[in-house]
């Protein structure tokens, strides 16, 4: 009898920290749905109060108007091409470095290793000013380059993909040598294709920290023509127009992709950012 | 001979592993390592365009007496606390609640708390300054509505802090939910029947079984929130440029003014400095962590 009751009671704290829960969730999805439907409004209905909770009208001249005012589709185009090369690059050259740091036996391995994890608690925009006089010094300051290669330049792929490479037992190695196989053989014919999952991870989640990487875009890419999607956007907030609904416009516009790669990939995402705390 | 060939054969295996890592460790070098001493080198100097006077640690002695600085300090100080706690015990209630129910309800909650993560904290940061302009946003309205006595949220010296850090923390928090989830989803099921047998109520699981056994993960969300919130920028930069009179200013912000906007390079490194000294100090538990498992 005591037992049933405890269990109802029970119920009832789990009903409710649930409602809790699906509440909070619908809130948090609310500001995207202001974005959205704001962006469809007329400049006179999107201020308008008390506001129109659904647009009356589906208006999409703030879509043509961002699209023709502002070069949004080179914008578009900078940040597919700063995110792709660099998470392109960084799977490269970390898959080779993960490989050397779980598989193969050279003086200095560990060292290195904690060296270049330790580096992983470092933001790299605090050291923007030595970093912008570099990238200067190379002549990549308002070029696409700037933007691109000092993101290769980070420990995150080499964590990513070593517990990958950790799990291959050696044998498989020492047998594909034993075949007579070159190391870098075994490495892209062997060892690369079993790790294709984390190699997915990385590139979802990478693709997503340099599409989003807003500090270092806005310092580097201050010329119209490099200017990327996130930089262009916000520049939209400072506009003199006074239009929210047009604002909310670019707003979406930049959100759209992201949004999309959610959808679709939402399994390595949960995946993958699960790694490091696993790790932990 | 035979050692000679020993010799030879350790050599190769070095250069092996070297050539692997070289591409990596190049990339690491030039836009990393070295930036970090150099960011050292010139946060003595006092540079002037062109002109760098060596000035020992005057930056840092002009620093702590700019109150500015303290303020920017302080700022980040409380967001770190508070977006951090905010975030751990929020992921804690939420995870908890759903991680043992159906599948496709999960998904649900993990992807709604976890969209504005991907989106992105600018456009999140323009779509809440939108919310929140006090002309005409809907907050505002509804704050009029409901006759509270400050409606311009932003524009309120005692108010903006908190503002910020809700906005931070709600953009946020759904990687954390991610983390947890995926860790409570680990927990073998029978430790939770062993203790429903023993007639334990799912509170006491929650918080005697179920918060313990994810404590890894409750490390690497605080040391990842920690990093997160210290560079924070993009919010202050959308949402009030620092204000009202430098209330909401914060080191990343500071920082990022003093570089880009009034030319004191040194200044500048000399907080970037003090920012990299925070971040390693504050992630020594998470890198002992790593290393033992390792």
């Amino acid at each position: 009898m005591l037992k049933r009751k405890n269990k109802l009671k029970q119920e009832k704290f789990d009903i409710t920290a649930n409602v809790i829960v699906l509440f909070f969730a619908i809130l948090s999805l609310f500001p995207l749905y202001w974005l959205v439907t704001s962006s469809f409004k007329n400049s006179a209905a999107v201020v308008k109060m008390p506001p129109d909770w659904f647009p009356k009208t589906f208006n999409f001249q703030n879509y043509i108007d961002v699209f023709s005012n502002q070069p949004a589709l080179k914008w578009a185009m900078n940040s597919v091409i700063v995110s792709l090369v660099a998470t392109v690059a960084l799977i490269i050259v970390s898959s080779l470095a993960a490989y050397a740091f779980s598989k193969l036996q050279f003086k200095g391995k560990n060292v290195i290793f904690i060296i270049f994890i330790s580096s992983l608690m470092v933001p790299k925009e605090v050291m923007i000013v030595p970093l912008y006089r570099i990238v200067d010094q190379l002549g990549m300051v308002n070029s696409l380059h700037g933007m691109i290669w000092p993101n290769v330049a980070t420990a995150f792929g080499v964590f990513l993909l070593k517990g990958f490479f950790d799990s291959i037992p050696d044998s498989l190695r020492e047998s594909a040598k034993m075949d007579g196989a070159s190391e870098f053989r075994t490495f892209f014919k062997i060892m690369l294709p079993i790790v294709k999952p984390g190699i997915g991870a990385l590139f979802i989640l990478y693709f997503v920290q340099v599409w989003n990487d807003y500090v270092w875009q806005l310092v580097i890419g201050q010329e119209e023509g490099v200017k990327t999607l996130m930089v262009g956007t916000a520049t939209l907030m400072q506009d003199l127009n006074p239009n929210f609904a047009y604002k909310m416009a670019g707003a979406t516009v930049a959100a759209i992709p992201m949004l999309v790669i959610f959808l679709f990939f939402q399994r390595y995402f949960t995946r993958g950012i699960s790694i490091g705390a696993e790790k932990g | 001979m035979m050692r000679m060939k020993n010799n030879m054969h350790a050599l190769k295996r070095n250069l092996t592993g070297y050539l692997f890592i070289s591409p990596q460790l190049l990339f690491f070098m030039v836009f990393l390592v070295y930036p970090i001493f150099e960011g050292i080198r010139l946060s003595l100097y006092k540079i002037n365009y062109g002109n760098m006077t060596f000035i020992g640690f005057d930056n840092y002695k002009a620093l702590f007496q700019d109150e500015v600085f303290i303020k920017s300090a302080v700022n980040t100080v409380v967001f770190v606390i508070c977006i951090v706690a905010l975030t751990v015990v929020f992921a804690l209630f939420v995870a908890s609640a759903i991680f043992d129910k159906n599948a496709k309800y999960v998904s649900f909650i993990r992807g709604s708390y976890y969209i504005p993560v991907m989106v992105s904290m600018v456009v999140m940061s323009m779509i809440w300054s939108f919310l929140l302009n006090p002309s005409n946003g809907l907050i505002p309205f509804l704050a009029r509505q409901m006759e509270l006595p400050v409606v311009n949220f932003l524009g309120d010296k005692d108010l903006v802090l908190p503002v910020i850090i809700f906005v931070t923390f709600a953009t946020n928090v759904g990687q954390a939910i991610i983390l947890y989830i995926a860790a409570m989803i680990g927990v073998p099921r029978d430790i939770f029947e062993a203790a429903e047998v023993d007639g334990a109520s799912r509170i006491r699981v929650i918080f005697k079984i179920l918060i313990p056994l994810v404590k890894p993960t409750t490390i690497y969300i605080i040391i990842i929130n920690i990093i997160n919130v210290l560079k924070i920028f993009v919010v202050i930069q959308l949402l009030t440029g620092g204000g009202p009179n430098n209330a909401s200013t914060t080191l990343m912000y500071f920082l990022y003014n003093n570089a880009f906007k009034y030319n004191q390079l040194g200044i500048a490194s000399s907080v970037g400095v003090i920012m990299f000294a925070i971040a390693m100090v504050l992630s020594i538990p998470q890198l002992r962590a790593m290393f033992k498992t390792n």
